[in-house]
């Protein structure tokens, strides 16, 4: 290669690197301005609901909370617990217990007089078969337990199951070991209900991190910050995740995830499009996916619906090992989604689906630990050829950090405006230190559990959930 | 001086876009420092507000519980309440303070009843939060009118029903759904009167409400709901359906059967729970003669219907649905065989069906 190729060839990757940052940036400028006007016309619009009424009316819909568990024999008896305090009347909580090894059912029978019962059950999606079967209660205050036991099949199967189970219109699909506040369900269940332009097929709401936070009987008692950085960047992350993205996300109406540990949704088309996907390890966002696909195509007007309220509150990895394996699963889902669905992309029959979250989601989402990559890359070939300018890449990088700062620091802002949890004092500066450091911390461990992502998805198939290990939210 | 000298005479020297990058980070330093400024700000505001809030919410409990129990024996308002008054009216003239009186005022109320929560609503009036709150009715914001409404629904302020009703038709949902709750919650069954008028949804979430509160009122005396069935709002007549239903309106049987023909399935399927519910036996026959016709869901709520008000006319009729391929409708047809002439129904265990059937039957057979 003569140098003119060289330099026409370093040229297309500044101009590339250019662009891509500059969409980026303004996307997520966009996207911010939106969420920010979106939660405060939320924060305004529900400020006059009243959900006393919800809760006692005995014609309000059904609702079915369904939480696999798998090996939670050390916390199941505290979450079931903690599912079973929802102050919403018409409801019943699911727990499918997905071929445990451990003591997780002897422990369920035994704390919640359980007795094996004959149910009939409408096989709509295929799972694994009944292990031990389904119990209930004998003991009236329990009246709203189903525990089933099968055999072992995954995530995705284990909610099929539950699917299959509920006799609900509505579904609440939950990690077990989640914290639902106990106004949860008639938060979530109010889009389903209040919209009548459109047919809400799902709600997602907030997850928030309980690592370090006050729980006691299945309630939420104090919200504190926790001591490590890695789990006090999650902290952060999630709040920019959830009041900077996904509520713009919904106020355009191209939601295409909702957190897999707490989701709601109409039980009938969750069903209708053949349930979880079993194959996937992101089950999350390909059934968000499948369901919004199946709405385009019978051309039927829908909504993904999203709350802002901290609803649900969860766990997160304290240690770097099980953080990078759970964004290796992610990184893997997301491809798997955008693989399997990508009929969708750029096709202008799937509306805002296909022309807009759909790309956003491939270009920002799937490609960008990729491009980082590349330019890593990029940057080491420029040193090596020592046609690096040090000054342009100061600059560069400078602008990019500050930028990822300020947008992290908007973040905190909207979420001390809106609903403020983390009042402490020495919090704020704890978060604003978080935001100074995440991108020479945290971001490289994104990045790598990424890259891991995509190497495992394309050369280590086999490859599914992996584990982690908790430690009770109780304990956090 | 040399180096800013030196910094000038590079910037000049780059390319446009470096001066433009480098002009953008010092942009975002700038802001950068001006957010955390603004973020320490607004959080010791928050916890300062906080603290304030409490404070006042305080005094005005007691005073307000000091107003209480300082009335005079004979009618009327004791000195002591009038000092209290006045404290108040000057209190309220910062908006602030005006709203911490009104939680305060509304805590209170909540807590207490009889007499008391009767003075509670007096004093909103006399001290001139009433004022207020219609002033907030002529607001170009929604939320403020919406707030004011919202206000006069929870002291329960009569008299101002004439100003409230003129949003009725309001462009904002939260606004109309505030005088909705307000006439139910002030006028029970008449303050519905809006219905015969409401040109826009009534959706399930604001059906819920209407229903508890007008469950939770003193006055249970149902008004016509006829009108309502014949409502051109599908939305208006599926209310009335559940207005029907919760209060047994038997006499509304004649217009219930003519909606079996509704062009809404949503309204139909509503309507047959109905139906089920009153347990009219005239609906059986007419969804009987029409039933290929109708959707699965109307099919299913039809067999909902069948397990409560099947006979033994009805069996032929069953017997053509046990194979249905629904599983529903199925397990219903089973159900009801099985009621109506086990015999036949453990006959039809002979026959090698599929899996479901035999699944179901051997469910019923133990149960």
């Amino acid at each position: 290669m003569d140098t003119s190729t060289v330099n026409t060839v370093l040229l297309i990757f500044h101009y590339f690197f250019f662009v891509y940052t500059i969409a980026a940036i303004l996307s997520y400028m966009i996207l911010a301005i939106i969420s920010l006007v979106e939660t405060s016309e939320y924060k305004k619009k529900n400020s006059f609901v009243n959900y006393k009424e919800i809760l006692s009316s005995r014609i309000s819909p059904s609702i079915s909370i369904i939480a696999p568990a798998y090996n939670e024999s050390l916390n199941i008896i505290e979450n079931v617990r903690s599912l079973l305090s929802s102050h919403y009347v018409n409801y019943d909580v699911i727990i499918i217990n997905d071929g445990s090894k451990d003591d997780s059912l002897e422990k369920l029978i035994k704390a919640y007089n359980l007795v094996k019962v004959n149910y009939l059950i409408n096989q709509q999606i295929p799972t694994q078969p009944l292990r031990e079967g389904v119990f209930k209660s004998t003991n009236p205050a329990f009246e709203k337990l189903i525990v089933v036991d099968k055999e072992n099949g995954g995530k995705a199967d284990a909610l099929n199951m539950g699917l299959n189970i509920s006799k609900s219109k509505y579904t609440a699909c939950i990690d077990v070991d989640c914290l639902l506040l106990e106004d949860a369900l008639q938060k979530m269940i109010k889009p389903f209900l209040e919209r009548t332009d459109v047919k809400v097929i799902a709600t997602g709401g907030v997850i928030r991190i309980a690592n370090a936070c006050t729980i006691k009987n299945g309630k939420l008692l104090d919200v504190a910050m926790p001591k490590k950085f890695l789990e006090r960047a999650q902290i952060l992350e999630y709040i920019r995740s959830f009041l900077l993205g996904r509520m713009a996300w919904s106020r355009l109406n191209g939601l295409l995830v909702i957190s897999g540990a707490f989701g709601m949704f109409d039980k009938k088309i969750a069903i209708k499009i053949g349930g979880y996907d079993t194959n996937t390890v992101g089950e999350d966002m390909e059934i968000i996916v499948r369901m919004r696909r199946y709405m385009e195509e019978k051309k039927i007007k829908y909504k993904v619906a999203y709350i802002p309220d901290p609803l649900c509150w969860t766990e997160a990895p304290d240690n770097y090992k099980t953080f990078i394996s759970q964004r290796n699963r992610w990184t893997r889902g997301t491809i798997e989604t955008l693989k399997t669905h990508r009929k969708i992309g750029l096709n202008y029959k799937y509306s805002e689906l296909g022309l807009l979250s759909f790309p956003y989601w491939f270009l920002f989402e799937r490609m960008a630990p990729l491009i980082e990559v590349v330019g890593i890359i990029y940057f080491t070939v420029l040193l090596a050829l020592g046609s690096l300018r040090w000054d342009y890449a100061f600059v560069f990088f400078i602008s990019a950090y500050l930028f990822f700062v300020i947008f992290s620091l908007v973040a905190i802002l909207s979420e001390e405006h809106t609903y403020h949890q983390y009042k402490k004092k020495g919090t704020g500066f704890k978060l604003i230190m978080t935001s100074l450091l995440e991108p020479f911390i945290f971001h490289p461990f994104i990045l790598y559990a990424a890259i891991r992502g995509n190497i495992d998805y394309f050369f280590n198939k086999n490859l599914k959930w992996g584990e982690m290990k908790r430690k009770g939210l109780s304990k956090t | 001086m040399e180096k800013l000298q030196y910094f000038i005479e590079y910037f000049n020297e780059e390319p446009l876009i470096i001066q433009i990058t480098w002009i953008g980070s010092c942009v975002l330093f700038i802001t950068s420092i001006g957010l955390i400024i603004y973020l320490k700000a607004i959080r010791s505001h928050l916890r300062k507000n906080e603290k304030i809030v409490n404070t006042y919410q305080k005094k005005y409990e007691e005073l307000l519980i000091t107003y209480l129990y300082a009335g005079a024996e004979e009618e009327g308002i004791s000195s002591k309440q009038q000092s209290i008054i006045k404290k108040l009216e000057s209190e309220i003239k910062n908006e602030f303070k005006r709203e911490i009186v009104i939680t305060t005022l509304l805590k209170l109320k909540n807590e207490i009843s009889g007499e008391m929560a009767d003075s509670i609503q007096e004093l909103y009036c006399e001290v001139g939060l009433l004022d207020h709150s219609l002033i907030k009715l002529k607001s170009s914001s929604w939320y403020i009118i919406a707030m004011g409404i919202r206000e006069l629904t929870q002291f329960h302020i009569e008299k101002v029903q004439h100003k409230v009703v003129k949003y009725a038709n309001h462009s904002k949902n939260e606004v109309r759904k505030e005088v909705q709750f307000y006439l139910v919650s002030l006028f029970h069954f008449k303050g519905l009167d809006f219905l015969d008028d409401l040109k826009v949804p009534l959706s399930e979430w604001d059906q819920i409400q209407l229903l508890e509160v007008l469950q939770h009122s003193k006055d249970q005396e149902i008004c016509n709901i006829i009108p309502w069935l014949k409502s051109k709002n599908d939305s208006v007549v599926i209310f009335a359906l559940k207005l029907a239903e919760i209060y047994n309106q038997f006499e509304t049987k004649e217009i219930l059967l003519s909606l079996l023909t509704h062009k809404s399935e949503k309204l139909r399927i509503e309507l047959i729970r109905v139906l089920n519910h009153l347990s009219i036996f005239e609906a059986k026959e007419i969804i009987k003669n029409t039933f290929n016709k109708k959707s699965k869901d109307e099919q299913i709520a039809f067999f909902q219907l069948l397990e409560n008000l099947c006979d033994s006319n009805d069996k032929s009729f069953v017997l053509e649905q046990v194979y249905n391929k629904n599983f529903e409708i199925k397990f219903a047809a089973l159900k009801i065989l099985k009621t109506l002439d086990n015999n036949q129904f453990k006959n039809l265990e002979l026959i090698p069906p599929e899996s479901e059937f035999v699944k179901i039957a051997k469910f019923l057979q133990n149960n």
